[in-house]
C-alpha cells in the first residue's frame, strides 16, 4: 500500500530534506508541501493523504489551529503527525490535545521518520507512549475531574487494554499479553474508542491520562 | 517590609550579647573600624567647633556662657551641617565610608528621575548630623581624658589638691584618694565601650538614613525586572534560532545520506545548506552571547522611536536601503510604547534583511490619537527562496504587540512582504 504524505512547514529546508527523506521509501509519497496551517484543509480536501506531517509554529495559522480546523471540516480526515523542534515545547501537547495523532522530533533519524508515519498510518499502536506519558505529567491538570472516565462506562477487560494501550503495546502484543485473539483486542479497543469518544489511540490515551484514569507518572 | 529592606541592610535584629561576646567587643578589628568613622565624624565637626568658639565670646555677654553655647551649637553643629549634608557628594562620601568601616552593605540609590531626591537628601543631612555630633563627643572626651586619668592616678603622691587636666574640678591630693585611681583606669575602658555603642547606633541607623528609600528600591527592582525579562527574552530567541539551525542540520544531513547514492545534486545542494545553516545558528549565538556578555549593553537606557534615525543610519550603512517617513509628533508617545516600537522596528528590519538580502525597505510610521501604527514592507525577492527563520522573527515581535495588547499582521502582499502592527497609545480602561 502507497502512502501520502502532505508536508507542512514554513521551513523550505525542512520540507526540502523531509521529502527526500521520505520519497527515498518505496511506499511512501510526498502528496505535497504546504508552507503554512491555513493551505491545509484545501490540499487535504483534494489530494486526501493518509498522514499530515505539520509543524506546530507557523506564521499565519499555527500547528494547533490547522489541526482542529482539518479534523472539524474534513471527513475521514487523514492522521496528524506533529513536527517540533523541543521536546519541551507546550504547544505540542496543545496539538495532540486538538487532536493530532503523535509527534515527533525534527531531529528524528530519518528511519524513525519514515517509521513514525508508517506506524500512525496503521493505527495500530501508540507513537512515543513514554514521551507522551511525560507530557501528560507536565500537563497533568491541577485538580483530577472526580469520577475519571466513570462516564465512559468502560468495562474492565476494556480498562485494560486502555492501561496497555497507553504503555505503547500494539494490539497484537496486547493480545500476546491477555492471551485472547488479535481480533477480539481489535474489537476491544473499536469500543474504547467509542465510549472515549477519541478518533485514535493516541486521543484515547491522553483522554485516559487527562481524566486521571491513568495517573502520568508518581508525582 | 523587611523583605525588601534585607536587600538594603537594616535587619540587625541580633539577640542581647552574652558576656562573652561583650568582653570581646574591644579586641574586634570591626569595633575599632566603627570607632576610626566616628573619628571622622569628630574631625569633620573641628571646622564647626572652631567658628563656635570665635562666635560664643561674642555672645557670651547678653547670653551667658551655656546660652552662647546652646545658640552656637545649634547653628554650629545642627543647621550648618543640615545644609552641608544636602549635597550629593557629602552624600557619597558617607556612604562609600559606612560601607567601608561601619561594614554596613548599602544598596545604591537608584532615583526614578535620575536626580537625588529632597527626601533622601534630607535623610542624608540627619545622618551627617548624627555622625557629627556623636564623632564630636567622642573625640572631646578622648581630648580630655588621659590627662584627667593621669591626675588622678598622681595624686594618691601629691600633696595639694590637683586638677583635671584642662577640666575643672579637682582631686584632693594624699592617699585617701588612692580609691579613685581604679576608677581612673577603668574610665579609657569605658570611653571604649561607649564609642563602640555610638558607632553601633550609627550602623544601625545607616540604612534608614543612607540606604535607598522605598522609590529608590522600587527603580532598581523595575530595572532589574526588566532587565531580566529582557534576558530570558534573549535567551529564548536564542533557543529558538539555534534550535531552528541544527533542526535544519540534521533533516538535511539525514536526507542526504539517505539520497547520496540516487541523488547527488540534492546532496551537494544539502550541504550547502547545512553549511549555512549551521552558520547562522552560529552568528546568532554569538550575537546573543554577546549581548549578555556586554554589561554596558544592558545598562545602557532602552532605545525608544526618539533613537530610530540613529537605527535607520545604521541599518543603511549595513547595506540596506530604507526609505522612513514619519506622520505626526513622537512626543504623544508614552515610553512603554515607543520602547517597544523601537524593538519591533529593530526586529522588522533584521528579518526584512534576513529573508529578503538587499532590498529597498520602506518604513511607515503613523502616530494618531489613539494608535501608533507602524508599516514594513520590502518586496518578495524570487532569488532569494530561502527563508531560513521562519516565523521566528515575527514570534518575538508577535510577543511585544501582546504584551501591548495591540494587533499584528504580517504576510505576503500584492507582490511584497508587509507587516503592520498597531498599538494603543493608552491603556484600555
Amino acid at each position: 500500500m502507497n502512502l501520502g504524505v502532505l508536508l507542512v512547514d514554513d521551513e523550505p529546508l525542512i520540507r526540502s530534506g523531509l521529502r527526500a527523506i521520505i520519497d527515498a521509501e518505496p511506499d511512501l509519497t510526498v502528496l505535497a508541501e504546504a508552507e503554512d496551517g491555513a493551505a491545509v484543509t484545501p490540499l487535504v480536501r483534494r489530494l486526501r493523504p493518509d498522514v499530515v506531517l505539520m509543524d506546530v509554529r507557523m506564521p499565519v495559522v499555527d500547528g494547533i489551529e490547522a489541526t482542529r480546523r482539518l479534523l472539524a471540516n474534513v471527513d475521514d480526515p487523514p492522521r496528524v503527525l506533529v513536527l517540533t523542534t523541543f521536546e519541551n515545547d507546550d504547544y505540542v501537547f496543545d496539538a495532540l490535545r486538538a487532536g493530532a495523532s503523535g509527534f515527533m522530533l525534527k531531529r528524528a533519524r530519518p528511519d524513525e521518520v519514515v517509521r513514525a508515519i508508517r506506524l500512525l498510518a496503521a493505527g495500530d499502536s501508540l507513537l512515543f507512549p513514554a514521551a507522551i506519558r511525560e507530557l501528560a505529567a507536565r500537563h497533568a491538570p491541577a485538580r483530577v475531574p472526580a469520577g475519571g472516565l466513570d462516564s465512559a462506562g468502560l468495562t474492565d477487560r476494556e480498562a485494560q487494554i486502555l492501561r496497555l494501550m497507553a504503555q505503547g503495546l500494539s494490539n497484537a502484543e496486547i493480545a500476546a499479553q491477555l492471551v485472547v485473539s488479535p481480533e477480539t483486542v481489535k474489537t476491544h479497543v473499536a469500543h474504547v474508542l467509542t465510549k472515549l469518544d477519541a478518533r485514535d489511540r493516541t486521543q484515547a490515551v491522553i483522554r485516559a491520562y487527562h481524566s486521571g484514569f491513568i495517573a502520568p507518572l508518581d508525582r | 517590609m523587611r523583605g525588601i529592606r534585607t536587600a538594603a541592610g537594616v535587619c540587625h535584629d541580633r539577640p542581647m550579647p552574652g558576656l562573652r561576646e561583650l568582653l570581646a567587643i574591644p579586641v574586634r578589628r570591626s569595633t575599632w573600624r566603627r570607632i576610626a568613622y566616628l573619628m571622622i565624624g569628630g574631625a569633620l565637626a573641628a571646622p564647626y567647633l572652631v567658628l563656635a568658639s570665635f562666635a560664643v565670646p561674642a555672645l557670651e555677654g547678653g547670653l551667658g556662657v551655656a546660652g552662647a553655647w546652646a545658640l552656637t551649637s545649634a547653628f554650629y553643629f545642627v543647621a550648618l551641617p543640615i545644609v552641608t549634608g544636602m549635597l550629593t557628594t557629602v552624600r557619597e562620601l558617607e556612604v562609600g565610608a559606612a560601607r567601608r568601616l561601619l561594614d554596613v552593605p548599602l544598596a545604591d540609590a537608584e532615583s526614578p528621575r535620575g536626580a537625588v531626591s529632597w527626601a533622601t537628601r534630607r535623610r542624608s543631612a540627619a545622618w551627617f548630623v548624627a555622625h557629627l555630633v556623636l564623632g564630636l563627643v567622642i573625640c572631646l572626651l578622648a581630648l580630655v581624658m588621659p590627662p584627667a586619668v593621669v591626675a588622678v592616678c598622681l595624686a594618691p603622691f601629691a600633696t595639694g589638691d590637683v586638677q583635671l587636666g584642662q577640666l575643672d574640678p579637682t582631686v584632693p591630693g594624699g592617699p585617701g584618694s588612692a580609691w579613685l585611681v581604679p576608677l581612673a583606669l577603668l574610665a579609657p575602658v569605658a570611653l571604649v565601650y561607649l564609642a563602640a555603642g555610638a558607632s553601633a547606633l550609627l550602623a544601625r541607623i545607616a540604612p534608614r538614613l543612607l540606604g535607598p528609600s522605598p522609590a529608590e528600591q522600587l527603580a532598581t527592582l523595575q530595572r532589574q525586572a526588566v532587565q531580566l525579562a529582557e534576558r530570558n527574552r534573549l535567551a529564548r530567541e536564542l533557543h529558538d534560532s539555534v534550535g531552528h539551525a541544527l533542526s535544519i542540520v540534521t533533516v538535511q544531513a539525514g536526507a542526504a545520506g539517505r539520497v547520496l547514492d540516487s541523488d547527488l545534486a540534492f546532496a551537494r545542494r544539502a550541504l550547502t545548506d547545512i553549511e549555512t545553516s549551521a552558520r547562522n545558528g552560529l552568528r546568532d549565538l554569538d550575537h546573543v552571547l554577546g549581548l549578555l556578555r556586554d554589561d554596558q549593553a544592558a545598562r545602557a537606557p532602552t532605545p525608544t522611536l526618539a533613537d530610530l534615525q540613529r537605527l535607520v543610519a545604521s541599518t543603511r550603512s549595513a547595506g540596506i536601503d530604507v526609505s522612513a517617513e514619519l506622520t505626526g509628533c513622537l512626543d504623544d508617545v508614552p515610553q512603554a510604547v515607543s520602547r517597544e516600537a523601537y524593538r519591533i522596528v529593530q526586529e522588522s528590519l533584521t528579518n526584512a534583511a534576513r529573508h529578503a538580502g538587499h532590498v529597498p525597505v520602506s518604513l511607515h510610521l503613523t502616530v494618531g490619537s489613539e494608535h501608533l501604527e507602524l508599516e514594513l514592507t520590502n518586496p518578495l525577492d524570487a532569488s532569494h527562496p530561502q527563508r531560513s527563520g521562519g516565523g521566528r522573527g515575527l514570534n518575538g515581535i508577535r510577543e511585544r504587540v501582546m504584551s501591548l495588547r495591540g494587533e499584528v499582521s504580517a504576510g505576503p502582499d500584492a507582490g511584497r512582504w508587509r507587516i503592520a502592527v498597531r498599538l494603543p497609545l493608552h491603556p484600555a480602561p
